[in-house]
C-alpha cells in the first residue's frame, strides 16, 4: 500500500487546487491599468475664463432639442437658485444637460463652473451597469443606449460627479439623462460639441486629450500667479476627457476634491476577481471537506471491511 | 525667384486691401481708422462698431491689442521673453492669424501635424476677440455686459429664448421650489 491516505490525498488536492485558483486569478483578473484611449477628445475648462453668460446652456438645449427652459439663457437669477437649505446649488437634470453656477469667493470676482458629464476614462457609471448601456467611444464620449436600460438607476448612483438625470416625467419611456458629448451629430463627425463651439471666451477648449493636459500644464507654467497648480480630472478617478483649470482652490467652487486618483472600478476590481473562483472552487472544495467529515466515519466501515477488499484485491 | 516673391506680395496686399475694406491699411506712421466693423462672426449678436479711436486715446500702448504688429514693443511679457527682438508682422487684424472654427478636426490635425510648434494653445477668432477686449474692460471699469458691445439679433433672441421668445406663464412659473 501507498503512504497516502484517502484523507491526505483529499487534503492536497483541494489545497493544491485551490492555492492555483488563487494565484491564476491575480493574473487573469487582477489590475489592469487603462489609460484612455490613444486619440481621445476632451475638453478643458478654464474657470479663469468663464463669465457666466450661460451660452453653453442655450447652446446645449438647441443642439439636443431639449425642452424650453423655465427662464431665459440671459436670466442670472438662475444663479441664486439653490435647493435643500441651501446645500446644493442647481444640477444637471432631465431638461439640461449642462448648467452653469456661480460661486461668490470671499475676496475678488465669483467664479462660475459649468457642470456635465466629465466622461471619465474608466466611467463609473459604466461599470455599473449590468445591461451595458454604456459605453466609452474612443473619441471619448460616455454615450447611454436607452433601449436596453432596465431603469435601475445603478449607473445614477455610481457617478462620483452625480451627473446622470433620470426622466422622472415620463410615465412609458423613462431613461436616464446626461451629456454625450455631442456624440452622434457632432464628435463622430470630427465636430466640437455645441456648447464648446457657442462659448464667447474660449473657456472651453476642444482637442486631444492628451494635447489638452500639455495645453493646461503650460497655461499653469506661464502664469502661475494666476492658476491653481492642479488640472482637476487629470488624474481624478483614474483621469477624465473634461478636465478643468481654476484660478481659486477646486473646492470653493464646488468641486469634490477628495475624490480618488484611480478609477472608481478599481475599488471592486479585487473582489470581483474572487467571484468566479467563489463560484467555480468553492462547490468543489466544500465537497471535498463534506467528503472528509464523512470519509471519516467511512474510513471506520472501511477498516470493517478490510478483509473482503484485500480478497477482493488478491 | 523674383517675380514669385512679387506676385506673392501682390497676393497678400490683395488680401490685406479686403480685410480693410472697412477701414484703411496703416503702418507705423500711417493714421489709424476711425472706426472699425467687426461682424465676420455676427449670428447671435450683430457685429460691433469698433470705435478705435476712444480705444487709442485709452491704451497705453497699440500691442496692448495687436500683439504680433509692433514686435519688440511687446505688452505681454509672457511674449517678450522671446519676441522682445522681433521685428513685428504684416498681421494687425486678429482674423489674420486666429481662425473662424478652430475646434474642427481638420485645424486640430494641422495644429497637432507640426511637432516643434510652441503655440499649441491658439484661441479662435472669437475667444481672441472676447479675451483681449472682455479682460481689459472688467481691469478698466468699462462695460461687460454683451449688449453693451453688440446687440442681439433675432436669432439670438430665440437661441435664448429671450424677448419675444421668453417662456410663457411668467418670469418666476415653474421654478423648482
Amino acid at each position: 500500500m501507498s503512504g497516502i491516505s484517502r484523507r491526505k490525498f483529499l487534503k492536497t488536492t483541494v489545497a493544491g487546487s485551490s492555492a492555483l485558483a488563487l494565484s491564476t486569478t491575480k493574473t487573469a483578473f487582477g489590475m489592469k491599468e487603462f489609460h484612455g484611449y490613444p486619440d481621445s477628445m476632451g475638453v478643458l475648462v478654464d474657470l479663469t475664463r468663464c463669465i457666466g453668460c450661460r451660452t453653453c446652456e442655450a447652446a446645449c438645449n438647441k443642439e439636443h432639442g431639449l425642452p424650453e427652459p423655465k427662464l431665459p439663457f440671459d436670466d442670472f437669477s438662475v444663479f441664486d437658485q439653490v435647493f435643500h437649505d441651501g446645500k446644493q446649488k442647481r444640477r444637471t437634470s432631465a431638461e439640461a444637460y449642462t448648467v452653469v453656477n456661480r460661486y461668490d469667493q470671499d475676496q475678488g470676482a465669483p467664479v462660475f463652473r459649468k457642470i456635465n458629464c466629465n466622461h471619465c476614462n474608466e466611467p463609473a457609471c459604466l461599470t455599473s451597469c449590468f445591461v451595458n448601456a454604456y459605453t466609452k467611444t474612443k473619441e471619448g464620449a460616455v454615450i447611454y443606449n436607452a433601449d436596453v436600460c432596465v431603469g435601475c438607476r445603478m449607473c445614477m448612483v455610481a457617478c462620483p460627479f452625480r451627473i446622470p438625470a433620470y426622466s422622472y416625467d415620463s410615465a412609458l419611456h423613462p431613461e436616464v439623462i446626461k451629456c454625450n458629448f455631442c456624440y452622434d451629430k457632432r464628435l463622430k463627425h470630427g465636430k466640437p460639441p455645441a456648447c464648446v463651439e457657442a462659448c464667447p471666451q474660449e473657456a472651453l477648449t476642444f482637442g486631444h486629450r492628451k494635447t489638452l493636459v500639455k495645453v493646461a500644464h503650460e497655461r499653469i507654467r506661464e502664469q502661475p500667479d494666476k492658476y491653481v497648480d492642479h488640472v482637476y480630472g487629470e488624474t481624478e478617478v483614474g483621469g477624465t476627457s473634461w478636465m478643468f483649470l481654476s484660478g481659486v482652490p477646486f473646492d470653493k467652487v464646488g468641486f469634490d476634491t477628495t475624490l480618488q486618483h484611480h478609477p472608481i472600478l478599481d475599488n471592486t476590481k479585487s473582489f470581483l476577481s474572487f467571484v468566479p473562483m467563489v463560484l467555480g472552487i468553492w462547490p468543489a472544495m466544500f465537497l471535498g471537506f463534506h467528503l472528509l467529515a464523512k470519509g471519516g466515519k467511512g474510513e471506520k466501515k472501511n477498516k470493517e471491511s478490510k478483509p473482503i477488499v484485500e480478497e477482493h484485491v488478491e | 525667384m523674383k517675380s514669385r516673391k512679387i506676385q506673392a506680395l501682390a497676393g497678400i496686399g490683395m488680401i490685406m486691401v479686403l480685410f480693410f475694406l472697412a477701414a484703411p491699411v496703416f503702418g507705423a506712421g500711417e493714421e489709424a481708422p476711425t472706426s472699425v466693423q467687426i461682424d465676420s462672426l455676427s449670428y447671435l449678436y450683430s457685429g460691433v462698431d469698433f470705435d478705435h479711436e476712444l480705444h487709442v486715446d485709452v491704451a497705453e500702448n497699440c500691442s496692448a491689442c495687436h500683439h504680433h504688429r509692433f514686435g519688440g514693443e511687446l505688452e505681454d511679457k509672457q511674449c517678450a521673453r522671446c519676441h522682445s527682438g522681433s521685428k513685428g508682422t504684416f498681421a494687425i487684424t486678429c482674423e489674420n492669424c486666429h481662425v473662424k472654427e478652430p475646434f474642427t478636426g481638420q485645424h486640430i490635425r494641422k495644429m497637432e501635424a507640426n511637432l516643434n510648434r510652441y503655440h499649441l494653445d491658439m484661441t479662435g477668432l472669437k475667444g481672441a476677440y472676447h479675451l483681449r477686449c472682455f479682460n481689459c474692460h472688467i481691469k478698466t471699469g468699462a462695460p461687460t455686459g454683451c449688449e453693451d458691445c453688440h446687440t442681439r439679433t433675432d436669432a439670438g433672441n430665440r437661441f435664448y429664448h429671450s424677448g419675444e421668445y421668453a417662456p410663457k406663464g411668467g418670469v418666476h412659473a415653474g421654478v423648482h421650489e
